[in-house]
């Protein structure tokens, strides 16, 4: 009795802590044969840059822009507007665009888009032991698709963050026009509230939300089976443990941030 | 010509979709869904189990998230007893809605892509139809059926999720603001109305994500890869729709009228 309950409890808890253990040791051995050489990533590396960037550009766009526009754009400007004070929106934006959703808009899109697509594509693979067949030629998996796809990932994220950036602040521009202000003042308080290290943390943040997405992808990826449904189960969990992962190292990167640096929280 | 193609593919795409999606409403509509009203309840049964911790999961994360930008943003402007105006309009209006969007598109809409997918490519849904069941009705209707009647009330808990994360972030871990002090503004600064203008964003969100699931599940085709390819597919309308829906909705409910306590 004691130990069927016991089982219940603690069999999940099991699984779930061995899995992330061994997408920590897949993450190990990514950084450690991306290092060691021989480099034959590059060609992947390339394709597979291209290919996120092909992917998603456009639903990024569409995405920056109406959060941008809607969340801190619209409400905050309604707030501001009470107390006439319409101006302040730019310094806002430096909370809300690049300390906050520029970062985290990426990490949902990237996942959502490059992450299931790289899933489907190892998960694939898998299915028709091309992974094994791999291996019996004396191919690494890892060094050849992991290492590409991590890299490409992390390069991705960290550039798209600044595309995602300039299209967020867009969406404060729109939210400000919409309320028939002058931009001036919008971009006064914006460029005397950003700082350096603002920057710097999202481009940072944002390129550790890539490795975690490219991780959590291939790890999937490179794990599923049961044929067909295996396949969509795997984007499925992938899916979901990077939102998770990202919302979570989210939440300890910007408090560790937002902590260390009380400069940057000061209003000018 | 080429150019043309890629938006003319979206086009017919987006038709046969709010086609798909016109017939699965009107069965659900049309009662005809309640044939299979066993299913439907078994459908709320396995969204209730496998998809309710998560989503609240994502948005408690959320909502600390939230606290702990109110809570500095707060400090910064000299105000830190305002903390609750940023938590309550942060939390309610905004990021609520748009995680339990994200973890909806991506448990339960791809959950749906991948099962229906499956059934798809094993021939089960070719099954169906020559033993004389509506797949349409018993596969889609059920799942939207069951959607409707489950995540109203799992919403609700949800933006309970977040307040309480809100709190334990601005109270419990920064404190510059008594227990007190913070709710007294946090509920002064919503109101029922906004909740229901919250959840009917949310509503939408949820809706739409179950119908391009079923869309895209429904449809698969290639075997194993096309499975995991139809999967990709819906989140990156998923995810496009769910951000349309957030500043539509904001542009919507809030954006003519600001709904604070503040000035006449």
């Amino acid at each position: 009795m004691v130990r069927t309950v016991a089982d219940r409890t603690f069999l999940p808890a099991k699984a779930v802590l061995e899995e992330v253990g061994d997408m920590m040791i897949l993450t190990g051995k990514t950084i450690v044969s991306a290092l060691r050489p021989p480099y034959p990533y590059g060609g992947e590396f390339v394709s597979q840059f291209l290919f996120a960037l092909r992917l998603c550009w456009f639903p990024l766009l569409v995405s920056t822009v109406a959060f941008g526009y809607g969340a801190p754009g619209l409400q905050a400007a309604n707030f501001l507007v009470l107390f006439g004070a319409l101006d302040r929106l730019g310094g806002f934006f430096v909370l809300a665009s690049i300390r906050e959703f520029a970062p985290f808009v990426v990490a949902i899109v990237l996942a959502g888009v490059a992450g299931t697509a790289i899933t489907a594509d190892l998960g694939a693979r898998k299915i028709r032991e091309e992974l094994d067949a791999l291996q019996v030629l004396g191919v690494d998996p890892v060094k050849n698709l992991v290492v590409p796809r991590f890299l490409a990932l992390m390069v991705v994220t960290g550039l798209f963050d600044v595309y995602a950036l300039l299209f967020g602040i867009f969406g404060g521009i729109l939210a400000t026009l919409v309320n028939g202000a002058p931009l001036g003042p919008f971009w006064a308080t914006f460029f005397t509230n950003a700082s350096v290290t603002d920057l710097w943390g999202s481009l940072v943040k944002c390129t550790l939300f890539g490795a975690i997405i490219a991780i959590v992808c291939c790890y999937k990826g490179m794990t599923a089976s049961g044929g067909a449904a295996g396949v969509g189960r795997a984007v499925n969990q992938a899916v979901v443990i990077a939102f998770l992962g990202v919302f979570a190292f989210n939440y300890v990167f910007t408090q560790t941030l937002l902590a260390t640096h009380p400069e940057i929280t000061v209003i000018k | 010509m080429g150019w043309l193609a890629v938006p003319k593919d979206w086009i017919s795409t987006f038709g046969e979709i709010a086609k798909f999606c016109g017939k699965i409403v009107g069965q659900v509509y049309g009662l005809r869904v309640f044939r299979f009203f066993g299913e439907a309840l078994r459908q709320c049964g396995i969204l209730i189990l496998s998809s309710t911790l998560v989503i609240w999961g994502l948005v408690f994360i959320i909502g600390l998230q939230c606290g702990i930008e109110g809570a500095y943003f707060t400090r910064s402007v000299g105000a830190p007893a305002y903390s609750g105006v940023f938590a309550a309009w942060c939390d309610l209006r905004e990021l609520v809605p748009y995680a339990f969007g994200y973890m909806m598109a991506a448990k339960v809409g791809t959950g749906i892509v991948a099962e229906l997918g499956s059934m798809r490519i094993s021939d089960e849904i070719d099954a169906l139809e020559v033993m004389g069941i509506n797949s349409v009705t018993f596969l889609c209707a059920t799942r939207l059926l069951a959607a409707w009647m489950v995540l109203p009330f799992m919403y609700i808990a949800a933006i309970g999720a977040g307040f309480f994360a809100s709190y334990l972030a601005v109270v419990q871990q920064i404190g510059d603001v008594s227990s007190g002090g913070f709710f007294l503004i946090f509920w002064m600064f919503q109101n029922p109305p906004d909740m229901l203008f919250s959840m009917m964003k949310a509503m939408v969100m949820a809706t739409g994500i179950v119908l391009v699931g079923c869309y895209y599940g429904y449809n698969a085709s290639g075997g194993p890869v096309g499975v995991g390819t139809a999967t990709a597919k819906s989140m990156v309308l998923n995810i496009v729709f769910v951000h349309l829906i957030g500043m539509l909705g904001t542009q919507l409910f809030w954006g003519a009228n600001p709904r604070a306590p503040i000035g006449g």
